[in-house]
């Protein structure tokens, strides 16, 4: 082989492979409007973004996969946790990390700010692309509505227990959050009535209690749930 | 040393050697935040975010001050001529080290632009900016005025010209995360796979002519196949981190094919390495120069081409994407290409610019080996954590700290090969810095 033919193929790769880079950037550009729902940027999303770079979230976080890998992923933060765990996380991780062992810094951030925060991650949650990350992916939450649906003719208080957040705090044989108690053995302590009468509103039985009242379930969701948690002994 | 302003590239790489010893300090530190709790009062102070903010941006910082040292050395022996101005070398070199200086500082105190790798806010920018366009004109009026054109020295300009530009798409605000994410990638991606390696080429390239001795002509068609491979294979490539950002979809055929391609110019380099190796027509000199080289071209291979080709494939990305898989290629790729191309530079230029002819290569050898062998383990540690979290994690679909209590006790063995890798870095660093001349001459052929 000859430098001159050496050469051509130099140049070739080169621009063979750029020009179809630049290529698919001018169609991707175009296609990303509607695969993130551009429309939806509105000044909140993007004050939000702005926060989110501010306070460097990113280099323990990641999203869409990219960024720091020492704390969860926020693509779908929303769909797991809601805007209020993201409040109540960012307001005083000192406290809502309290028990556990990886912590999270508190940045001090202004209430709107963390409005902002919920209002660029519910923003992210929308972009369409391919499902990832996979923890939190449409197909597995419906295989794991599947799941429920089978359990909750045996125990609707479980399937309420799995479905209305509950998990995002409290611990059940290992799984779930730390921010609230662990209920494995509940039952041995309250009784369905009391257990009820807290989920209501917990600051009517211990006005220290941090748990907010779970203003969002039916009398007969939280009638179930406490059956079920009551029988935990 | 055969110009007077080669010395400039000294004071590059003596600029560059404590900052990379700092590089590796931080990364304990982050090492230690994985295996152990740190309290909420230090987290407050200096969380991890800011640490690895310094832990990155003094891996680019020492890399690219090591590439333009190499290239204030290299230049003058391709040009045959002096470097045009001296003075602006160094107010070159002067203004990248306050820039640095100023970012880390000011990262200590949340002055952030907020995006991984690229948290240097904007005012500091514009110097980094300066600052390339000083290099780039000073090099630039070096080859021009010497009017001597070589293949080495138009790949190392091109690649230069081509890193800067891509660092100006890391600059502005992005309102749209996707977009954000798209051209973020522009910078990393086309930097380390793209002018990076054009970079790396043509220094390796200039290298191993002169420890060889073979051909000009046969070195520089292996360098333009080479980087043709590189730019062909790398540009398109690109589309590899284009999956799961909400890019259309057919970015997963695109950046499955070409990244899967992605090892062909690396393979190629090694063997080019050795080819010329085993044709050599001279005497080696400072054999440990060799062992470097060739240990970087087959880590290069390793943690660039193996590791990445592991989990480029679109199939297995959905599971392994944004997880210690991903840290372990980074090391890995990181240390075999580029921290090994840098020391392979050092240990050829050093002994030239501090004038001793052979040196003693005894430290420098140990050094090596702690090195390989401890990143190595960093890179299989790494790599287990991370398939325990992309099984417990994302298959299974328990939750981030649950995976995470499990991976804990290897990031604790990682902090353990941290420390030994560590000490190769003193090992080396001290080593680079005061060389010794051998007592008994090299006798090898």
């Amino acid at each position: 082989m000859s430098k001159r033919i050496a050469f051509w193929i130099f140049l070739i790769g080169t621009l063979s492979s750029s020009a179809l880079f630049l290529f698919l950037t001018f169609d991707t550009q175009r296609q990303v409007e509607a695969l993130s729902h551009a429309d939806r940027i509105d000044d909140r999303v993007i004050a939000g973004k702005r926060a989110f770079q501010k306070y460097n979230c990113n280099d323990c976080h990641t999203i869409l996969g990219f960024g720091g890998y020492y704390a969860p992923d926020l693509t779908r933060v929303i769909r797991r946790v809601g805007a209020e765990g993201v409040r109540y996380r960012v307001t005083d991780p000192g406290k809502a990390f309290a028990n556990g062992w990886r912590k999270m810094p508190n940045q001090h951030l202004a209430a709107a700010e963390i409005d902002d925060l919920a209002a660029f991650f519910t923003w992210v949650d929308g972009i369409e692309n391919g499902d990832w990350p996979p923890q939190d992916s449409r197909k597995r939450l419906s295989r794991a509505g599947e799941r429920l649906v089978a359990s909750a003719a045996a125990s609707p208080g479980a399937a309420v227990f799995q479905t209305r957040g509950c998990m995002s705090c409290h611990t059940l044989h290992g799984a779930g959050g730390t921010f609230g108690p662990v209920l494995d053995t509940i039952g041995a302590r309250l009784s369905a009535g009391q257990i009820e009468r807290y989920v209501q509103d917990p600051k009517t039985v211990n006005p220290k209690a941090n748990m907010p009242a779970q203003t969002g379930l039916t009398d007969r969701e939280r009638e179930e749930v406490a059956r079920f948690l009551s029988s935990l002994k | 040393m055969e110009f007077r302003s080669q010395k400039i590239a000294y004071w590059y790489f003596v600029a560059a050697l404590p900052l990379f010893l700092l590089q590796v300090v931080l990364g304990l530190w982050l090492a230690v935040n994985y295996t152990f709790t740190v309290p909420q009062s230090v987290v407050d102070v200096f969380p991890f975010a800011t640490a690895r903010a310094f832990h990155t941006n003094l891996l680019v910082l020492w890399m690219l001050l090591g590439f333009m040292g190499g290239t204030y050395y290299i230049v003058p022996e391709e040009t045959r001529s002096e470097i045009y101005s001296t003075a602006l070398a160094y107010v070159q070199l002067v203004a990248l080290l306050l820039t640095g200086v100023a970012a880390l500082v000011g990262f200590a105190f949340g002055w952030t632009k907020g995006r991984p790798l690229l948290e240097i806010p904007f005012p500091l920018n514009l110097v980094v900016v300066a600052g390339a366009l000083i290099f780039l004109f000073n090099v630039g009026m070096t080859m021009f005025r010497a009017k001597r054109w070589t293949v080495i020295q138009g790949t190392l300009l091109g690649g230069l010209v081509f890193l800067a530009g891509l660092y100006l798409f890391g600059i502005p605000f992005y309102r749209n995360l996707v977009i954000d994410w798209y051209y973020w990638w522009w910078v990393i991606h086309l930097w380390v796979e793209g002018a990076w390696e054009l970079v790396t080429g043509s220094i390796m390239a200039f290298i191993l002519m002169k420890l060889t001795g073979v051909d000009r002509e046969v070195v520089e068609k292996w360098l333009y196949v080479e980087i043709g491979l590189f730019m062909f294979t790398g540009v398109a490539g690109t589309g590899h981190h284009y999956y799961w950002i909400g890019a259309p979809s057919y970015w997963l055929w695109v950046g499955g094919v070409f990244s899967a391609l992605e090892p062909l110019p690396i393979m190629l380099m090694v063997i080019d390495t050795m080819q010329h190796v085993k044709r050599r027509r001279t005497r080696i000199v400072n054999p440990l120069v060799w062992t470097y080289a060739i240990g970087c071209s087959i880590l290069h291979l390793i943690g660039a081409g193996v590791w990445g080709f592991l989990h480029t494939l679109p199939q297995i990305n959905y599971y392994t994407h944004g997880s210690q898989v991903t840290v372990s290629h980074g090391h890995l790729a990181f240390f075999g290409a580029y921290a090994l191309l840098n020391l392979t530079t050092f240990y050829y230029a050093m002994p030239k610019l501090q004038g001793v002819a052979v040196f003693d290569d005894r430290r420098g050898r140990i050094a090596f080996w702690t090195m390989c062998i401890a990143m190595m383990i960093m890179g299989l540690t790494f790599g287990v954590a991370g398939v325990l979290q992309s099984y417990i994690e994302r298959v299974l679909g328990m939750g981030y700290m649950t995976a995470q209590s499990y991976m804990r006790l290897w990031m604790g063995v990682t902090l353990f090969a941290g420390v030994f890798f560590l000490s190769g870095v003193v090992l080396a660093v001290t080593d680079l810095l005061s060389l010794r001349p051998a007592k008994v001459a090299a006798t090898k052929v």
